[in-house]
């Protein structure tokens, strides 16, 4: 079942009158519980791809389905319906809000879709504890780690369990140990069935994604679909395994 | 809405301090504002706060014989009564003038209700039984003081000299001489002794009412109940309405400070809103990417904001009220209070609209932290430092205007407070103008002389005999009938065409003949006449028509006075002339020459300048409230640059930028913009305070032409300490930003 399709999307961005495009018609879907990894150099125009799939900018021309439905028209206030049931967010910067407690940062999502409080806490409560983040749940987010950061985004992001988990560059703020360990987190949440889509310009990033699509100057120059790993990591597997 | 609750509660936990500052700025202002409207009220009314503090009565009652107080007290409504007091006329002999008096009983143990309020001396003492107590404006316009003597004489012709012990004020009669006649309290011995026959006494009894509304229910029952006894009633109202000073002069005035008050508390609030919105448009960014929709960050935004705001207005409104109460011993009024809190609800919810709104507007992209303009160095600043100019100063006037939307937001933060300052230093020149030059506020005259038992010639030689009198015009002042108008005019005959009185003229030119008049605004208005029209009118039966030909600045009767040579007026109007306006010698003081002219019945002319003497207090709590507020301002634009400054700090310091000369750069980015803001609004405040205050007198009817600017020594003080403030300011958070240590990679 497909969650995402693009149809000829297009961002062009002005700067002092001169049109810049960033996304130069990109075709593409993704499909139920699939890990695409979207790679490619700075100012390819992955982050614009992935800020356009989940509303947060607006499309110059193009269409974006979800879940069957046509998306790429609605309004900000509608978008942000939508974001709230299907969609969430990582961001390379956690993107805490700062003022509010770890507890409270997870609990908002759930409590704007309408949660009640004892269900939002009972969530929270839930995913910090499979994220081994409990102990730290009134803290202050700048008093976390890096890593601990963005494992409460994380959590935050799959509080009302979307649809579609959008990532940008989730580890390029991190050190190879919370790298390691938040890539750990994704797996397992995409082995639970979640469909995500990561921006990344990490290849170790990649190599947990089932597909892998580049972009270079705002289009798709490469759309790969790596299989499930069946050797055990380091073999000789890693190296081989090669598809077109 | 939980989420929203739960965002706001944890904004408002993370900045305790500033949200309490932002409640106490607002608190602040309305509690000035509530007792800067009581104090204007006192002023312009002053029946209310007497009234209250003496607890008196709403309904007097004047009586042949004491009324039955039971029945009286049985009245539905009546709660308190005061007396009944025995009233007799008698005549005090002062200066060689004979003037009415009622002396009215009063115990020796100040009264509960209608408590006479003793200013000065002491109260009456069984135990000195020839001592009076003087309500203060007829002590004042007889000259009396404690220890003056009090020569009364009663029907029967006996005179006894007794002494003032002290001077009261009371809510229960009008001031003299309004209302007639004045008013002694003395012990019921020496009222016995001054007029021993009861059938030429009268009993007043004064009746509190649980609410006032009923008065005129009240009187009618007790007109039934003491059947024929009564001879009159006078009310609150009356009293009310004799003391009040219908001047719009004072309420124009009121509604201008009060404005400024809540520009004020409008400025402070935006500030503090947006600068809170501007600090947090990141996690605003977040909020939306977590899929809140822009009217909800709006709404939130507006609810918390909005909230402290009221939060100001109630503790506001709640110390306004005490400070009002302990101080003036006189709770401001319901309507006072609910206009001000009406005013500050709207002035909130606009000043926190925008901020909130732009919020709302924020876009979802959290982006990473702002990455400051790439500003050039303009020519100028090249030419600078080519010249060897200190390159902080050239690094801080480019950094300074590199950031276009907070360097406006800076100067206007500074400029609005200090354009509201100037404005009230130029109220302030202006009464010190009326002050100085009474004769501009057309006040040429300090004292009027009225020829009482003596001929016109008599007194105006009597007048001219004191050595600091200059000029003695003749005046007569008559109402005049207007076609088409169905209420009459004040007209004034001062001086002749020849010699006319020094009136101030504003416009046009003075009258200098027969037929030629001058108008204040106020009466300009009245008829829709303008300079150079002619005026039909009948004055005594007698129609005249004149032509005006100059507007001047006139004080009394809200503007509305025609004023001619007295020849114009048909002889049988003119003479004898009803008084002589005296022009005393520069500098002569007119109490003292008021006390030489013993014998004439001598007015001094009330300055508006002391009517208005409050709002110099007003003016004084409102320029430190700005001040404050600019202050504010300032230090929330401070944190902001700093915010934005941290990449350049770490820049500037890896150029080889000392610690001082990054700071010298800080302080210079910010000085600039702070005193291009405090000139700007001294400017803007120069240029407005005239026409302000004019457009106040042509509003008022004293008419145009009594503004003045404030001093240049005002303004160049005013100017350095806000610029020495703002660079004091900016200093303290430059010499820490500039000694900490900031990586290059921040952010």
């Amino acid at each position: 079942m497909t969650v995402l399709r693009t149809l000829n999307l297009v961002r062009i961005y002005q700067n002092g009158g001169v049109p810049v495009p960033a996304v130069r018609g990109v075709d593409f879907t993704v499909e139920a519980g699939e890990f695409v990894a979207i790679m490619g150099p700075s100012g390819s125009g992955k982050s614009t791809l992935v800020h356009m799939l989940g509303g947060l900018d607006q499309r110059t021309s193009g269409e974006i389905w979800l879940d069957g439905k046509r998306v790429d028209t609605l309004s900000e206030s509608a978008w942000a319906v939508l974001r709230r049931r299907k969609i969430g967010f990582v961001f390379q910067f956690y993107n805490l809000v700062t003022n509010m407690t770890v507890a409270d940062n997870v609990e908002l999502p759930a409590l704007l879709a309408g949660m009640s409080s004892r269900e939002a806490r009972e969530r929270r409560e839930y995913l910090l504890g499979e994220l081994g983040l409990t102990e730290r749940a009134y803290a202050a987010p700048a008093e976390l780690s890096g890593g601990e950061q963005q494992r409460v985004a994380l959590a935050r992001a799959l509080a009302n369990g979307p649809r579609l988990l959008l990532a940008d560059e989730p580890t390029g703020n991190l050190d190879s140990r919370n790298t390691r360990d938040v890539l750990k987190l994704l797996g397992e949440v995409h082995g639970n069935g979640q469909t995500v889509v990561v921006v990344t310009h990490d290849a170790k990033v990649a190599s947990k994604a089932d597909r892998v699509v580049t972009l270079s100057d705002g289009m798709i120059v490469d759309d790969a679909s790596m299989r499930r790993r069946r050797f055990p990591p380091g073999s000789a597997g890693d190296v081989v395994e090669l598809h077109g | 809405m939980i989420a929203e609750w739960r965002w706001i509660r944890a904004d408002l936990r993370a900045r305790r301090v500033q949200a309490t500052l932002t409640v106490l700025a607002v608190a602040g202002i309305v509690a000035a504002l509530v007792t800067a409207a009581t104090l204007l009220e006192e002023g312009t009314n002053p029946w209310r706060g007497l009234f209250t503090r003496g607890h008196g009565g709403h309904i007097w009652i004047h009586s042949k014989d004491a009324p039955d107080i039971s029945a009286l007290r049985q009245l539905n409504g009546v709660t308190e009564i005061a007396g009944p007091y025995v009233s007799a006329p008698a005549t005090l002999a002062r200066g060689g003038r004979k003037v009415p008096v009622a002396l009215q009983e009063a115990p020796a143990s100040l009264p509960k209700v209608a408590t006479p309020l003793l200013v000065e001396g002491r109260w009456l003492d069984p135990a000195d039984p020839g001592g009076v107590v003087v309500e203060r404006s007829f002590a004042a316009a007889t000259g009396l003081r404690p220890g003056s003597a009090f020569p009364v004489t009663g029907l029967n012709g006996a005179t006894h000299t007794l002494f003032v012990k002290g001077l009261a004020e009371s809510g229960d009669q009008g001031f003299y001489p309004e209302w007639t006649p004045g008013l002694a309290w003395t012990l019921r011995p020496t009222l016995t002794m001054v007029e021993p026959a009861p059938g030429r006494t009268e009993t007043v009894t004064g009746l509190r009412l649980a609410d006032p509304e009923d008065t005129n229910l009240v009187v009618q029952q007790s007109m039934t109940t003491l059947a024929g006894q009564v001879q009159r009633v006078s009310t609150w109202r009356e009293v009310r309405a004799s003391m009040e000073l219908d001047n719009r002069l004072l309420g124009l005035l009121l509604a201008l400070f009060g404005a400024a008050g809540l520009v004020g508390a409008a400025l402070a609030l935006a500030n503090a809103t947006g600068g809170r919105v501007l600090g947090q448009l990141r996690d605003l960014a977040t909020l939306k990417s977590l899929g809140f929709t822009p009217r909800q960050i709006a709404a939130m935004l507006l609810a918390e904001h909005g909230l402290l705001g009221l939060l100001g207005l109630a503790i506001g409104l709640t110390a306004g009220r005490v400070i009002t109460t302990a101080a003036l011993q006189v709770p401001p009024s319901l309507t006072q209070l609910a206009a001000i809190g009406l005013g500050t609800i709207l002035v909130v919810l606009v000043a926190v609209w925008l901020p909130a709104w732009r919020g709302g507007r924020t876009a979802p992209i959290p982006a990473a932290p702002a990455i400051p303009p790439h500003g050039r160095l303009s020519r100028l600043a090249r030419l600078a430092l080519l010249v060897r100019l200190p390159p902080a100063l050239v690094l801080g006037t480019r950094d300074a205007f590199t950031r276009r939307v907070p360097a406006i937001l800076t100067s206007a933060g500074l400029a609005l407070p200090m354009m509201m300052i100037t404005i009230g230093l130029g109220c302030w020149a202006t009464l010190d103008d009326f002050t100085k030059n009474p004769a501009k506020v057309g006040q040429a005259a300090a004292l009027s002389v009225r020829p009482g038992n003596l001929t016109a010639d008599e007194t105006r030689l009597r007048a001219l005999a004191d050595p600091a009198v200059t000029a003695a015009y003749p005046g007569v002042d008559l109402d005049a009938l207007v076609p088409w108008q169905t209420r009459t005019v004040r007209t004034r005959a001062l001086g002749t065409s020849t010699a006319p009185y020094p009136f101030h003229v504003a416009e046009g030119r003075m009258f200098r003949e027969r037929g030629e008049a001058v108008a204040g605004q106020g009466l300009l208005d009245l008829l829709s006449v303008r300079v150079g029209d002619r005026v039909r009118l009948t004055i005594g039966g007698t129609p005249l028509i004149v032509h005006i030909v100059g507007r001047v600045i006139e004080p009394e009767q809200d503007g509305e006075v025609l004023s001619f040579g007295i020849d114009t007026l048909a002889a049988k109007d003119a003479v004898p002339p009803h008084y002589f306006a005296l022009v005393l010698t520069d500098g002569a003081d007119p109490q003292e020459v008021r006390a030489r002219l013993q014998g004439l019945e001598v007015t001094q002319a009330v300055n508006p300048a002391d009517r208005l003497a409050v709002i110099r207090v007003i003016i004084v709590a409102l320029v430190v409230v700005l001040a404050l507020i600019g202050l504010t301002n300032l230090l929330t634009a401070g944190a902001l640059g700093r915010r934005d400054h941290l990449r350049d700090l770490a820049v500037l310091q890896a150029m080889g930028l000392t610690p001082r000369q990054v700071m010298a750069t800080l302080v210079t980015g910010t000085g600039i913009l702070a005193t291009l803001g405090v000139l700007a609004g001294t400017a803007a405040g120069t240029l407005l305070s005239s026409t302000l205050i004019d457009w106040e007198g042509h509003g008022s009817g004293v008419g145009a032409g009594i503004g003045r600017a404030p001093t240049p020594a005002a303004l160049a003080a005013a100017v350095l300490l806000a610029v020495g403030a703002a660079l004091l300011v900016a200093l303290i958070p430059a010499r820490r930003a500039a000694r900490a240590r900031v990586p290059v990679t921040a952010g």
